[in-house]
């Protein structure tokens, strides 16, 4: 059987509160240095807790573009990881996905701060609060063209990122990326993790006598290349990265399962991708937060595990960073590389005689790596992250060469399940869905449920349970861990955060409400349908402008491809209310009257379809991405980048441009064409991502009209940055 | 009970938990299974209930949370 293609990284980039450069973090968490303080940024006066880990430099001295503080930490980390690289900058081809949970926060902040006080936000600062803007912005300043997104899957994000990147290049779509994730500090997170109470008063120390976490902000990057193309070009290699695995808990919004069923099954699915056996792993960099919560879980699974290993050290260098969210898999994935190197564990500080006392009895056959770093041989190191929404990932890294066996299947994928949620005119710049109890009631979902979600998760749920629905498909123990999710969007569930915002700052820091800062995550709603549907395999979200819709299907048609599932849920959601709203018309963006909606369509390996008879709407073809920075504020289409991935889809189709018989876009300025084209934002406005995936979900029921007589349909979709997504999609 | 404190109560539930009004009476068993609430919704009584009437719940014993009419009792029993 053929192997993988390897990935291996070159580069290393670190920025957080222990350090701004990866050998000065390094020599911190090894010396057990904590960079753990009083907070600064955030206002925690009549706070029950005062305590984080924020990076000692004002967001100018990052860099000098006028972004939000995450996509500036991003690019001080990028910036140390590409000279590390050393790689020549005329090389363009470079994608960039990275991680992030809180994305624009502060600029949410700033915003409403202004408009509070009665200065009226700032028109700039629309442009910032989202996590769409990190990549793009990463990209417009490196001047870079692969593939970008932002997988926004809150805490599991930057460990996510990095699986992701690989299974792109094992994929063939790019050999080199820049992966990782970055956080900034926030009062959004601080006050809601805050009304939690899960923050602990004191600096945390994970899997000890913690009650809670420490936050921190930074940035961890890391170049990742084909080992093909790091050879080629003479790079110094520090080390590879096998598998990854990713899960969903399908259980609770906030809290991990209990039984650490999810934790251990992403654990898992990266040890056996990987061609190991938990015997094999030297480290894990645990995911270690300091709730209780959390901590029993991760150590119930670490102990379920591995307690047949006699060699293995474990530690959480959030004991000295803080919980950078988004990041801390990104800065953690940059210790896991350092151990490999250096052959260096580094602590889990905060340890008194008397907690040593209780850790020797609870320990084990695991090294929980103390106060003190040790030197020990570290040839597989394992990073853990565990997130909101119930996410689960964890991810392998190897000190030498190691052959995966190739399990991705060049299985052909039909859509199988469409569902397309999308509003109607409420007035001359508003499209709505008008949301009832009987559409809950349809599917089961009590209000006892369905009171919790923000529209955003509300809009998702219902579509995403109408697709299943449409494809037949029920989830039970034979299919739960063989079906996943993606879902795209340009603006996530930016009501819920401003709302959440604009009480943290008129009421107080210490007046977060703790009911809805869960919703504030991007990925809630992909929690939400994995806990209603029962869905525990891949879930990502990804925010990347309007076309993270269509883009959530090439992203669903890789994980596929990727062979670790059988059924994919692939979606486009933006919500559209007063808020939305205000900050469109203020930022200038109602060129078309602003719609909501979700799209989700149900992507089918041909296997699976077989097995039980499904309908099949339409076959994925081909699809691709191109992406040529532009400031994150320019719509402007570039008609080169159109061509390329239309070319680029084609390409991967195996047909030629003219083999299209119609086209299907979600804005008819991005094509100037004689063959048919849709314009489906005629229909939804600008419901941005849901407007994104019913250009597929469109093409794909002109395909199965048995009185059209088409052949191969094209959709195709932009977003701002200068991000484009292509699918060809075929008669099936 | 003080229907007025009870509405303000109310309307906090409706408010901050979303709970639909049409299915809220002083009666409703909020952590029943038709309203459903858990122990996060319980964080946020608390400091709804400290918002509107500056009384700590915090520590208070579950049946105070019970429904809206425990909760008016609870506020009128501190507020003495």
């Amino acid at each position: 059987m053929a192997n993988k293609k390897r990935c291996v990284v070159t580069g290393l980039g670190l920025i957080c509160g222990v350090g701004d450069n990866v050998k000065d973090c390094w020599d911190a968490v090894t010396l057990g240095h904590s960079g753990i303080d009083e907070v600064k940024s955030v206002d925690t006066s009549n706070c029950y807790a005062h305590k984080g880990a924020e990076v000692d430099k004002a967001s100018s001295e990052l860099s000098p573009e006028n972004y939000d503080r995450s996509s500036l930490l991003c690019i001080h980390a990028a910036n140390e990881a590409f000279e590390d690289a050393h790689i020549d900058a005329s090389e363009k081809n470079i994608g960039v996905i990275l991680g992030s949970c809180v994305g624009g926060a502060a600029s949410i902040d700033k915003y409403y701060t202004d408009e509070i006080k009665g200065d009226g936000g700032k028109k700039e600062d629309i442009f910032k609060m989202g996590a769409s803007a990190i990549a793009n912005n990463v990209s417009a300043h490196f001047g870079l063209e692969g593939i970008t997104a932002n997988i926004v899957n809150a805490c599991a994000a930057g460990t996510m990122s990095i699986g992701y990147a690989c299974d792109l290049i094992r994929e063939g779509k790019g050999d080199v990326f820049i992966a990782g994730g970055s956080d900034s500090f926030s009062s959004l997170a601080f006050s809601g993790f805050h009304a939690l109470h899960a923050l602990d008063e004191n600096a945390c120390s994970p899997f000890n006598h913690s009650t809670g976490i420490t936050l921190g902000e930074g940035s961890g990057i890391l170049v990742i290349e084909s080992y093909e193309h790091a050879v080629e070009r003479g790079a110094k290699i520090y080390c590879e990265i096998l598998g990854s695995g990713v899960s969903s808990d399908a259980y609770h919004i906030t809290a991990p399962r209990p039984d650490g069923e999810g934790q251990m099954s992403a654990i898992r699915r990266a040890v056996e991708s990987s061609n190991l056996t938990f015997n094999d792993i030297d480290y894990i960099n645990a995911h270690g937060t300091g709730t209780a919560k959390n901590d029993e879980a991760e150590f119930l699974s670490l102990h379920t595990l591995f307690d047949g290993n006699d060699h293995l050290s474990v530690s959480s260098t959030k004991s000295m960073t803080g919980h950078c969210l988004g990041a801390a898999g990104s800065i953690e994935a940059v210790f896991s590389v350092k151990a490999i190197k250096e052959n260096l564990v580094p602590p889990t500080i905060g340890y008194s005689d008397e907690d040593l006392k209780v850790l020797a009895e609870k320990a084990g056959n695991i090294d929980f790596i103390p106060n003190k770093s040790h030197t020990k041989d570290v040839h597989y190191a394992m990073s853990n992250s565990f997130a909101f929404g119930g996410n689960n990932a964890s991810i392998i890294f190897s000190d030498n060469e190691h052959d995966i066996p190739d399990n991705s299947k060049n299985e052909k994928i039909y859509i199988t399940g469409i569902s397309k949620l999308t509003g109607t005119k409420t007035d001359e710049n508003s499209l709505n869905c008008n949301l009832t109890s009987e559409d809950y009631d349809k599917h089961g979902i009590r209000v006892a449920f369905y009171r919790k979600l923000d529209r955003f998760s509300q809009l998702q749920l219902l579509s995403g349970m109408d697709a299943l629905a449409d494809a037949d498909i029920k989830i039970d123990k034979d299919n739960e861990y063989k079906t996943g999710i993606v879902i795209g969007t340009a603006d996530g569930p930016m009501t819920e955060i401003v709302d959440f915002q604009k009480k943290a700052i008129t009421r107080g820091t210490e007046k977060g409400s703790a009911f809805s800062f869960p919703n504030t995550v991007y990925n809630a709603a992909g929690g939400y349908l994995s806990i209603f549907s029962g869905i525990k395999g891949y879930n990502a979200t990804v925010a990347n402008g309007n076309q993270a819709g269509l883009q959530s299907i090439c992203y669903a048609a890789d994980i596929l491809a990727e062979g670790n599932e059988s059924v994919m849920l692939a979606a486009g959601t933006d919500e559209n209310t007063k808020t939305n709203l205000e900050l469109y018309a203020k930022a200038d963006l109602l060129e078309k009257p602003l719609g909501e909606g979700s799209v989700t369509l149900v992507l089918e390996t041909e296997e699976n379809a077989k097995s039980r008879n499904a309908r099949k709407y339409a076959e994925i073809k081909g699809y691709a991405q191109a992406h040529r920075p532009v400031s994150y504020d320019n719509s402007e289409v570039d008609s080169k980048a159109v061509v390329e991935v239309i070319e680029k889809a084609c390409l991967n189709a195996g047909i030629e441009a003219d083999d299209i018989d119609f086209v299907c876009c979600d804005d008819k300025k991005i094509i100037k064409t004689l063959m048919p084209c849709y314009d489906v934002s005629q229909e939804t406005g600008n419901a941005r991502a849901a407007t994104s995936a019913m250009t597929a979900a469109y093409a794909a029921e002109l395909l199965s009209d048995s009185e059209k007589n088409y052949e191969y349909g094209l959709a195709l979709s932009m977003g701002a940055g200068g991000t484009y997504s292509a699918v060809v999609l075929s008669k099936a | 009970m003080n229907n007025a404190i009870a509405d303000q109560i109310k309307e906090m539930l409706v408010e901050n938990l979303r709970i639909p009004e049409n299915i809220l009476t002083y009666d409703s068993e909020l952590f029943g299974d038709e309203i459903g609430l858990d122990s996060i919704d319980s964080i946020e009584i608390v400091a709804g209930i400290d918002t509107l009437f500056g009384i700590d719940m915090t520590g208070a014993d579950r049946e105070h949370f019970q429904s809206i009419r425990a909760l008016t009792e609870y506020v009128e029993s501190k507020q003495g």
